[in-house]
């Protein structure tokens, strides 16, 4: 070791220090835009000059050379003898120039070298060379899938990158993107990966799980990604096998997604400037495929008629109007002519009453985005400042998003050998959307399904209409109407986030280097609801402070509205400090050794604050003066939570590489973290991984394959950890106060879980096998990977006998595997002068398998062991009878409802054992598709390019939810015209407890009132099979010639125009908005987009 | 830049960052002090159990209208009907007795490495073995039989669980054992408390008053007569004041605050039975209204003409012993043992406090009359009358002579009949599925 220093210090000294010099010049341009080239290497090979053989093209201090300048000019001496001088730069094939003659003003025109773009792979610990890798991942540029009007990076990764799914929650402007990389390897946890920018882990909020939930949906989160815009995103790299991942320790178990952020370039001062202007088209309403008046009143005489449907009978305006000519039953015996001619004429009246809802609640919007960079770069630093302005509102009427963006990034190289970056992401993200929290309704695709088509918003005077079928109870109506609803309501979030990182760089020795980066990250979120006085919310939350007196009830909520917030105060600090040792001995053996640590620590304020009585004017509230209040969460005034974790890991990683054709690699990480009352043995996990990679296209036997141009073979085989931080082998405690009599209020902890000391920590192993070909020049470049991951010991609530003390307890019962294949092809189809074709393919199948689990005893559904963690199961129907009862499949025979469900006179039905109910299922398919991918295609002509952006899904089972109940068919709500077929095909016939057929009055009383396990939803009539192709984007743009725009001084001008989302192809999913949410009565619809914009550089 | 070096090489080499790591999560403990564990029992005390409630329903003492607002809850349990009972039937609590349980073992496991004066130490972990003792004690008299010295040693009762452990079995252990489990911990319990009393407010914990009267009921529930009366009288001789309703009837005796108050802690009442049920009629019939003291203080006349229970789900109608209690084990006691006039001087003390001054008179004629069968059926009379809705009708019907009880509900006629097996209780389903081996 000592000795190469010394041979480096030394050894150009003494080569060259006494001889003779002689100036050599010139300018290195880029061939193809015949422009120069700033920061190009000019050198002395160090071979030439006998220094020990580095990588080529890269400058030391022992080497003899310079960079060029702006204009992309250099200048300097060397000693006569020397015949060669190397030209390198970065993305260019280095260049070996003559100067044994003379050999100033010289004119050096690089080719741009295509096999070598993108030559290192970011980590975000290290930057690997693409030929030492052995891991699999996928990485993309931004600027290749950029789209106008998406807030976030999350939604345009949609199809693009292969093994990584991409599932929009919902429409909603802010709805966060579900993203899972090879499948799910939890059964409980978060399945987030965990999201990386320059290094630096950031934090945030979780998606729900379960997005179908009305709560979750509706709910505004802060997530990680939500405050920065894509414009300064450069490039994502998302890495998926333990070779890749097991660096980030135990939270990269659902994979890492990289963010690499732009910085400046060498070069002259470049100033960028993008607009859009955005139109969220209407949501097509008709796609809910709901009653129209004619038919809803029609529906409505034909409940009317039938006397055996009395479910909520005097419901809906039909009913209203029969009652109130006291018509009701004339009009069931007689029919529509005995009534009166007036109540004739009022119900015909009503089928011309067409409330538009689709109006009502949806809107077209024009929205718009800018932003404005400034970078450039010389010998000492470079920087990037950037600013953005995001303003969308929503397709549904009160939902929006506005952001705003300040970005600063600025390195500094300090000497020869210190460098100094130091980056600063600002934003304010605000997410406005509707109150959520009273019930369904105020969701307004969920009210919109229901509303009836002829309700009428507002009078004649203006007043609003409350909806006379919205009732909580038959005495109690709480009046909603939509329109006010929204206008006394306000739902918002308001995240600041500032995160910012700090490193240096040191070079020790010249193979020798030391790094260190802090980051910090400052989110405050402050969430807010308010609703008036005069809102359904206000009024539906005053009856949850009902009580009784001697005088009937009353509530102990003050007449006012209700503001609610809840501040979350988050700061998180991650530290970690690199030494990195890469050298290369007798030309053939590279090493690369890194050794680091991490510290990272993290702190969460929440307040959560109501006030009740509030005066919008004055701003106070009242406070509630009641005791009982005091046993009501729900009035809780004030409450506050602090959540602290700290972690701090070792890790190292060494690769060794030979004759730059074997690579193996192998990477430690110990993980510890704060684990309070956690088994102290598990306080530290270790994760680790080993891979290699066969460079098969060196080997001398591939020469005659000239059209191969790159093979690479890969392995990787890692295991990652994960500790439950909920159970200890302790018992834990919480600090609470109770009151057991009165006057009296005292500390209490109570016993947090039952404690489980056999805990082990869940374990996932991943095994990859991958290959990377490049034929005829790399024309065509196929990446696949086959990949194995088992995750055992995974931790699960279990019951346990009572006696214990508990019912459940935390254990490891599970073991899931993922087992799936990877394809991404990208191509240069064409590639001629003036037309230029690429494309790119990518296709995914991942199937999973839950080998073990634990099912409990009470649960009415089938365990899911043997099948997808998100197998579907279902009730398979066999039509229906001649009444229009259905009929069933069991042992291969069709059998009545009575058989089925067993269901005897006298009993309800929950004879059946749960074992029993259980076997009712079977299952139907893998909520998981079985193929996921995207294509990708670029044509560019002259100045014209286009851009398709695809993705598809092949063979998901989905589920919808039911469109009606049999039983409940009441005429108070408006349904899907599916009503209408009931009794037909294979759709259950309305029916009361009086309905013809056999035991009618059983399945009736089973369906409408003991059905636990609400085995109706999951009839297999609900349940299907999709597949479709989203054309995601498309883009053309144009742009102008360089000739124009020299005489402005104006290097780029571009303009595009964008549709997004225009048309989705496949299986139908009438009855719902868009295909990724199908079954959700929820979510908002998938906005479509069309955009048009510029992008300026000068 | 050399000491940045030299920092980040020592941080490189630190290995032991558990400083680092050790966050003490806001809100969160293992308890370790006496302190800490006391509040832990605090949280085993606070735990709520409606079984007195629902057994109140079950036993002669309430009548329920089917048009009552929640009523299925307790349909069921009125009618005995514990075969198929509907789904929205209150299930009688048994999970929520071992939830409690595990507290107690927990803080009685923890006896030798808790921190803090001895004495509190002792205190607490007398009244830990004394709560478990009553966890126990009501568990069998809801799911096994009643106590007969011939047969408790094969009657199955319910799994002892003194220690938390994960992965064993849990078999039902029969009554006897759980019996002399109760009484283990009773004596445990007269060791290590050394409070007499506690202080009002404060009296939903056990003292030695507290323990004797459990014992003496223990005794009495067991057939053992001396050895309750010898409890009993230790009990009073800490604490032997009874309210006088002559004088004062601003509380009901049974309340937290009330003299005769020695452990305040089961709830007995639910704002269900204090509004949603009337008193039964043969419960009203036993009372003479015009001279029972009680009887305006307990109930309530509805509009119907019906009664309705006084207590309420106030916490302060909390009850478990009371000095009244003592002094009818010890009628009872001295009639069992054919000892008809200490048990007249038991009874009538108790009574003096609870007639008119007319009224004693003419119950101290009633008494002097009866010989020792109709004194023992007198004096349990008296003991309903005196804890009407106080959660111990049920136990009595069930230990004494198991009388047929006939209701009627929407028309319909249900029979308990003498020495039903549905005296005891079948286990609730949750806890046979959780726990196969009972």
């Amino acid at each position: 070791m000592k000795k190469l220093i010394y041979l480096l210090f030394f050894l150009p000294f003494l080569s060259i220090a006494q001889q003779k010099q002689k100036l050599v010049s010139g300018t290195v341009t880029d061939a193809a835009m015949n422009i120069p080239i700033p920061g190009a290497s000019v050198y002395v090979s160090s071979s030439m000059i006998g220094s020990k053989a580095k990588e080529e093209g890269v400058l030391d201090s022992a080497m003899l050379g310079t960079t060029t300048d702006f204009d992309g000019h250099f200048e300097f001496s060397i000693p006569e003898d020397i015949k060669s001088l190397l030209v390198s730069y970065m993305g260019f094939k280095t260049k070996t120039i003559d100067v044994s003659g003379a050999a100033t003003n010289l004119t050096i025109v690089l080719q741009e070298n295509t096999e070598n773009l993108d030559e290192v792979v970011i980590t975000g610990y290290q930057e690997i060379e693409k030929r030492k890798t052995t891991s699999a991942y996928s990485s993309i540029n931004v600027s290749e899938i950029k789209q106008a009007g998406v807030s976030t990076v999350d939604q345009m990764l949609t199809g693009q990158l292969a093994g990584v799914q991409v599932q929009p929650t919902s429409g909603a402007p802010g709805a966060p993107s579900k993203i899972s990389i090879r499948g799910t390897a939890t059964l409980n946890g978060s399945s987030d990966p965990l999201w990386v920018l320059d290094g630096i882990p950031l934090q945030g909020e979780d998606i729900p799980k379960d997005f179908r939930d009305k709560d979750n949906i509706d709910n505004l989160g802060s997530y990680p990604i939500a405050g920065l815009n894509p414009d300064d995103i450069e490039s994502i790299t998302v890495l998926k096998d333990a070779a890749a991942t097991s660096i980030y320790g135990a939270r990269a178990a659902n994979g890492v997604i990289v963010i690499t952020s732009k910085s400046g370039k060498k070069g002259s001062m470049r100033i960028n400037a993008t607009a859009n202007a955005f139109i969220t088209q209407k949501p097509n309403y008709s796609k809910l495929n709901l009653m129209n008046s004619s038919q809803k009143v029609d529906f409505e005489l034909y409940l009317a008629s039938r006397e055996d449907l009395n479910y909520q009978e005097n419901r809906g305006s039909v009913a209203r109007i029969l009652n109130s000519y006291n018509a009701y039953d004339t009009f069931q015996n007689s029919g529509f002519s005995a009534i009166p001619t007036e109540a004739q004429n009022a119900i015909n009246k009503l089928k011309n009453t067409h409330t538009n809802w689709g109006d009502e609640l949806y809107q077209m919007a024009v929205n718009q985005q800018y932003s404005l960079s400034i970078s450039g770069g010389g010998e000492k630093n470079n920087y990037y400042f950037s600013a953005g302005i995001f303003d969308e509102k929503g397709g549904t009427i009160g939902t929006g998003q506005k952001r705003y963006n300040i970005t600063v990034k600025d390195n500094f190289n300090l000497n020869d050998k210190l460098k100094v970056g130091i980056a600063l992401f600002g934003s304010q993200n605000k997410t406005f959307s509707y109150i959520t929290g009273a019930d369904a309704y105020t969701n307004p695709a969920n009210y919109a399904r229901n509303a009836n088509p002829y309700l009428t918003l507002t009078d004649d005077q203006g007043n609003y209409v409350y909806d006379p079928d919205l009732v909580e109870r038959s005495d109690l109506n709480l009046n909603y109407n939509v329109l006010e609803e929204r206008k006394n309501t306000n739902h918002e979030l308001t995240a600041n986030s500032l995160k910012s990182i700090f490193n240096i760089d040191y070079d020790i020795l010249d193979d020798l280097h030391f790094s260190t980066q802090l980051g910090l990250q400052f989110d405050f979120n402050k969430t807010e609801k308010f609703s008036d006085k005069n809102s359904y919310y206000t009024r539906k939350y005053e009856q949850k402070s009902q009580y009784t007196t001697t005088n009937g009830y009353a509530y102990y909520m003050p007449e006012g509205g209700i503001t609610q917030d809840l501040i979350s105060d988050v700061f998180q600090y991650n530290w970690k400090t690199m030494v990195n040792y890469n050298t290369t001995f007798n030309n053939i053996h590279e090493l690369d050794v890194m050794l680091g640590t991490e510290f990272r620590r993290n702190k969460t304020n929440q307040i959560q604050t109501k006030g009740f009585g509030f005066n919008p004017n004055t701003l106070t509230t009242i406070p509630i003066t009641n005791e009982l209040a005091l046993k009501n969460s729900l009035f809780t005034p004030y409450k506050k939570q602090i959540s602290e974790n700290s972690f701090s890991s070792f890790f190292g990683t060494a690769s060794y590489t030979y004759d730059r054709r074997y690579t193996v690699f192998s990477s430690l990480r110990y993980d510890g973290s704060n684990l309070f009352g956690v088994n102290p043995k598990y306080r530290y996990l270790p994760i680790w991984s080993v891979a290699g990679s066969w460079n098969v296209d060196k080997e001398n036997f591939m020469d005659d394959l000239e059209f191969i141009s790159n093979l690479k073979l890969r392995a990787s085989y890692g295991i990652q950890g994960n500790i439950d931080k909920n159970t200890s082998p302790f018992v834990l405690g919480t600090y609470n106060n109770i009151s057991i009599l009165p006057g009296m209020n005292e500390e209490a902890i109570n016993a947090l879980g039952a404690p489980n000391p056999d805990l082990r920590w869940e374990k996932t192993t991943t095994s990859n096998l991958g290959l990377n070909l490049g034929l005829f020049n790399n024309r065509i470049n196929v990446t696949a990977d086959y990949y194995n991951r088992k995750s055992t010991d995974l931790i699960g609530l279990k019951s346990v006998p009572l006696e214990s003390g508990y019912n459940f307890i935390n254990t490891n019962w599970g073991t899931v595997s993922n087992k799936g294949y990877e394809l991404a092809i990208n191509t240069t189809n064409i590639n001629g002068s003036h037309f230029k074709w690429t494309s790119g393919l990518n296709l995914s199948h991942n199937k999973s398998i839950v080998e073990d689990i634990e099912i409990k005893e009470n649960s009415f559904k089938p365990s899911l062991k043997g099948h997808s963690v998100n197998a579907i199961f279902a009730i398979k129907t066999a039509g229906i009878d001649s009444n229009g009862l259905p009929l069933f499949w069991k042992d291969d025979k069709k059998v009545s409802a009575v058989e089925f469900y067993n269901l005897k006179e006298g009993t309800d039905g929950t004879q059946l054992t749960r074992q029993e109910h259980r076997n009712l299922y079977s299952y139907v398919g893998d909520g998981t598709p079985k193929f996921t991918g995207g294509f990708r295609n670029n044509f560019q002509y002259k100045q014209f390019g286009l851009r398709v952006l695809t993705s598809f899904i092949f063979k998901q089972t989905v589920q919808a939810a039911p469109s009606y109940y049999p039983t409940l068919a009441q005429p108070g709500n408006n349904y899907s015209t599916e009503i209408l077929d009931a009794g037909t095909g294979n759709l259950p016939a309305l029916i009361g407890a009086n309905s013809p057929g056999f035991n009618t009055d059983l399945v009736y009383s089973w369906y409408n009132s003991f059905d636990a396990g609400r085995t109706y939803d999951d009839l297999d009539i609900w349940v299907k099979d999709i597949s479709y192709i989203r054309i995601s984007s498309i883009r053309l743009s144009y742009a102008v010639p360089n000739k124009k725009l020299e005489k402005l001084n104006i290097s780029g001008l571009n303009f595009n125009i964008e549709g997004r989302n225009l048309l989705v192809f496949g299986t139908d999913y009438d009855g719902y908005f868009d295909p990724e949410t199908y079954g959700s009565l929820y979510a908002q619809p998938i906005p479509k987009v069309i955009s048009a914009g510029f992008n300026l550089t000068f | 830049m050399k000491k940045l070096l030299y920092i980040s090489i020592t941080l490189l080499l630190c290995v032991s960052c558990d400083d680092y790591l050790d966050i003490k999560p806001v809100g969160q403990v293992i308890p370790t002090t006496v302190e800490d564990y006391r509040s832990f029992l605090t949280s085993a005390y606070g735990i709520t159990n409606l079984s007195k409630v629902l057994t109140s329903y079950r036993s002669d003492e309430l009548q329920i209208n089917p048009s009552s607002q929640g009523i299925e809850q307790y349909e069921d349990v009125y009618t005995w009907n514990d075969e198929n009972p509907s789904p929205l039937t209150r299930s009688y609590p048994y999970a929520i007795f071992y939830n409690i349980i595990f507290y107690c073992n927990h803080v009685i496991d923890n006896k030798n490495d808790m921190e803090g004066d001895d004495n509190e130490i002792n205190e607490l972990v007398g009244e830990a073995y004394a709560l478990r003792a009553l966890q126990y004690f009501d568990l069998i008299n809801l799911y096994a039989k009643p106590y007969s010295n011939t047969t408790a040693g094969e009657d199955a009762a319910v799994p002892i669980v003194t220690s938390y452990q994960t992965n064993v079995d849990y078999p039902a252990n029969s009554l006897q054992e759980v019996y002399d489990l109760i009484l283990d911990d009773l004596d445990s319990a007269e060791e290590l408390i050394t409070l007499n009393q506690q202080n009002t407010g404060l009296n939903y914990r056990f003292s030695k008053v507290a323990v004797k009267a459990f014992k003496a009921r223990v005794y009495l529930y067991k057939n053992e007569w001396q050895q309750a009366i010898n409890n009993a009288d230790a009990a009073l001789a800490i604490h032997s004041d009874l309210q006088d309703l002559n004088e004062d009837t601003s509380i009901m005796p049974s309340e937290y605050n009330s003299v005769e108050s020695i452990l305040a802690l089961a709830t007995v009442a639910s704002f269900d039975i204090s509004n949603n049920a009337t008193i039964s009629d043969d419960l009203i019939e036993i009372y003479d209204q015009s001279s029972d003291l009680r009887f305006n203080l307990y109930f309530k006349e509805t509009p119907a003409g019906r009664f309705q229970s006084k207590k309420s789900a106030n916490n302060k109608f909390k009850v478990s012993y009371r000095t009244s209690e003592l002094f009818l084990i010890k009628a009872e006691a001295f009639a069992r043992l054919q000892q008809s006039e200490a048990a007249k001087t038991s009874l009538l003390a108790l009574a003096i406090n609870r007639y008119t001054p007319e009224g004693f008179e003419q119950f101290n004629l009633k008494i002097a009359g009866l010989n020792t069968d109709d004194l023992l059926a007198e004096i349990l009379k008296e003991r309903r009358k005196e804890f009407a809705i106080e959660g111990h009708r049920w136990y009595d019907l069930r230990r004494t002579n198991q009388p047929e009880i006939t209701k009627t509900y929407k028309e319909q006629s249900f029979t308990l009949e003498k020495n039903d097996e549905r005296y005891v209780i079948p286990l609730p389903n949750d806890a046979i599925i959780n726990n196969p081996k009972l």
